[in-house]
């Protein structure tokens, strides 16, 4: 018996270890030229609407990595979005489509916050305190993001509901209640905007190399630390072997023994945990406060064309967030210096996720561009 | 085997159903109050309205379902027919005011343009075998981008100036109708016109032919493609449908009911294309369930306005969330709906 199981087991990981590693190069000739694709769209649209895409295309660029603020702009953007995308690949690896990365982040950095303000008056008022008052904050945000990741886990696999959708609809419902919590009961005395209090001057992150107020390299070791963790997990462990067969050898899975219900609603606790995780970094790092979450950066959304550039793996999150990272930065330098509007970039990110999503299209491109190999 | 399924289907739907009913009750206990006071004839009128871009969607996105291409991008193809109508309607009347004629030309370009923008992407499904969840995202993305962008070229904002909207038509006679006459017939003729694609969707999808054709290529490709009906121009045919309904749904929003394009946060479209979704697996991918379904979730919505005019006031942003709450109701219950077996498979014919 046991036997039997070890040897479907040792079968189906050389099939799934075949899927996932024979197309990588393919994958990643996909991905550039997508970028390339959408990138050409944006410029002749930009042209198009009369403004100079030349222009438009070196502004990019020299929003991205031309000084050293912009530098640390486009690496605080990266780490959220690395993070984020190692959210959404961990479920698009286990076959589940996590649409709620967004929602699960918002609640994960509502939750880091509440533990933040409501712990810090309890602790003497030093530096010191920074140390428990970052892990309760963390832990709260793993637990609520994971927690919010989980419920739609359950949902589909006992009742069978399209997680895509319910995602989605979670979405609305975080940055609904969350806004109006922090409406109804959080906002300070007078304050006109639904903001809550500033955390304490010495809750964040040091910036160590870059002077920036809203980036420290921590931050972007967090993300990357996060990589390494749950490359490990999904590559050496059996869990993660149980993981990426139940999303890519159903069947099986199944014969050697996972409970696919159980792996939906695991995998999706993990992603959202990760999710939660990008929320605490991003009340801590970026804000130091916490706001109307209807105004947050669409981290959640974005991280979904960062997972699927990378294929959904988890090191291919890596360059893909910088790459990302690089336009939104871009894409914000060119919102407040040129009028062109901003919005053109998350524009062509859409397009970039819609050439990635047909493969085939390229191959029939490099069919047509083979000149003659396949004619007669 | 499969009739034992189909029954347990139909449970599933009851269950659903009951489900939602339960739900509907609990709020009406828990707030303690009489429920005529929710349901009066203004209620329904608002009812009947935001059902229409929600129900003309959903019918769409049915009709691709059911022939096997799950359109996942509707929610992107409603943003683009909301600012397509608005766009339109601002350039025609130039500097000069908008009119009724202007309103209803745009309408019409809205089909247009939707019509081109799903045969792209029609193309990309059926043609290059997209991933079609991934690819619906996708055009969503693009709504979101290029939505706000096209707005802020035009009208140097993320949101157009405020624009007039078709006018309601009262059809004579049938307008003196108590009730009825004030909820049909006295009316936005987009509520109408909405009822009338809806039975002619049942009519068409379960009545001729055709119909059978589009349930054919989402049940079994194979026997349709022996038949001789080529299965991807079936398909193509529904794709596009969907696009240029979904269109419309986002048209009805900016310049059938509503005032013009908002651009901000996730749009005005604010997730109705993905309530759209959850509203034809609701009606068990028959139209006129669906328009049931629609009708439902656009009471939710309206359900605001009625909690204020009996004095409860719930705040905006807990009332605001209602639809979704119900869309996560429904599809719990009825998660396990049928899906035509074909759905998501390309089909390439042997030849």
């Amino acid at each position: 018996m046991s036997d039997a199981a070890t040897g479907v087991r040792s079968l189906a990981d050389r099939i799934a270890a075949r899927m996932l590693d024979a197309s990588v190069l393919e994958r990643v000739v996909i991905a550039l030229v997508a970028t390339a694709l959408a990138l050409l769209i944006g410029a002749v649209i930009v042209a198009a609407s009369g403004y100079d895409a030349v222009e438009f295309v070196s502004s990019l660029v020299y929003g991205a990595v031309g000084n050293v603020s912009n530098l640390a702009f486009m690496l605080r953007q990266s780490s959220m979005l690395i993070l984020t995308g190692v959210a959404v690949a961990v479920a698009f690896r286990a076959g589940v489509f996590n649409i709620g990365v967004q929602g699960q982040f918002v609640v994960g950095g509502f939750a880091a916050t509440l533990g933040i303000l409501f712990a810090a008056p309890l602790l003497p008022n030093s530096p010191v305190s920074a140390i428990p008052l970052l892990a309760l904050a963390t832990l709260l945000a793993l637990a609520a993001g994971g927690a919010y990741g989980a419920l739609p886990g359950v949902m589909k696999a006992y009742a069978g509901a399209n997680e895509v959708i319910t995602t989605i609809m979670l979405n609305f419902i975080a940055s609904g209640v969350v806004y109006f919590l922090l409406d109804a009961y959080l906002r300070p005395e007078g304050a006109a905007a639904p903001n809550t209090e500033q955390f304490p001057d010495y809750v964040g992150l040091p910036g160590l190399v870059f002077e920036s107020p809203s980036f420290s390299i921590l931050g972007l070791g967090v993300a990357l630390l996060t990589v390494v963790v749950v490359y490990l997990v999904m590559d050496r462990t059996g869990f993660g072997y149980d993981l990426v067969t139940s999303g890519y050898q159903e069947p099986a899975a199944k014969y050697s023994g996972v409970d696919p219900k159980r792996m939906i609603v695991r995998t999706m606790t993990i992603s959202g945990m990760i999710a939660g995780l990008a929320g605490a970094l991003f009340a801590i790092m970026i804000l130091g406060y916490y706001s109307d979450p209807n105004t947050f950066p669409t981290f959640g959304f974005d991280a979904i064309a960062v997972s699927l550039l990378a294929a959904n793996n988890p090191l291919g999150v890596v360059p893909a967030g910088l790459l990302f990272g690089g336009l939104d930065a871009g894409g914000q330098y060119i919102g407040f210096t040129l009028d062109v509007p901003s919005e053109l970039v998350d524009g062509v990110i859409g397009l970039i996720v819609l050439f990635v999503a047909a493969p085939e299209l390229f191959r029939a491109a490099g069919q047509h561009t083979s000149l003659g190999g396949d004619r007669e | 085997m499969s009739t034992a399924r189909a029954l347990l289907d139909d449970q599933r739907t009851l269950v659903g159903a009951l489900v939602a009913l339960v739900a509907v009750i609990a709020l009406l206990l828990f707030v303690d109050l009489p429920g005529s006071d929710l349901v009066t004839v203004g209620a329904l009128e608002r009812a009947l309205q935001a059902a229409t871009p929600i129900a003309l969607a959903a019918i769409g996105g049915l009709y691709a379902e059911k022939s096997g291409v799950f359109n996942i991008g509707l929610e992107g193809f409603m943003i683009f027919g909301a600012l397509v109508g608005a766009a339109v309607a601002w350039l025609l009347a130039g500097d000069g005011s908008i009119t009724q004629a202007h309103l209803w030309v745009a309408f019409v370009a809205v089909a247009v343009v939707s019509g081109v923008l799903a045969t792209l992407f029609a193309v990309l499904l059926i043609r290059y075998e997209a991933n079609q969840i991934v690819a619906g995202l996708a055009v969503w993305f693009i709504g979101l981008g290029f939505g706000p962008f096209a707005a802020t070229v035009l009208w140097g904002g993320v949101s157009s100036p405020s624009l007039p909207n078709i006018d309601t038509i009262a059809v004579p006679v049938l307008a003196e109708i108590p009730v009825l006459g004030r909820l049909f017939f006295d009316a936005s003729p987009l509520v109408l016109l909405t009822i009338v694609v809806a039975v002619a969707a049942w009519a068409v999808l379960f009545r001729t032919r055709y119909g059978y054709w589009v349930q054919a290529a989402g049940e079994n490709p194979e026997a349709l493609d022996t038949a001789g009906i080529d299965v991807n121009r079936v398909r193509y045919a529904t794709v596009v449908f969907s696009g240029v309904m979904a269109g419309l749904g986002g048209a009805v929003l900016s310049i059938g009911i509503g005032s013009g394009f908002t651009g901000t946060g996730v749009t005005m479209v604010d997730g109705r294309g993905w309530i759209a979704i959850v509203a034809y697996l609701f009606g068990n991918y028959n139209p006129l369930g669906t328009y049931g379904a629609s009708l439902l979730f656009g009471a939710m919505d309206m359900l605001q306005i009625q909690l204020q005019t009996i004095g409860i006031s719930l705040p905006g942003s807990i009332t605001g969330l209602f639809p979704y709450v119900a869309v996560l109701v429904v599809l719990v219950g009825v998660g396990y709906t049928r899906v035509p077996s074909a759905v998501g498979e390309s089909y390439d014919t042997e030849e």
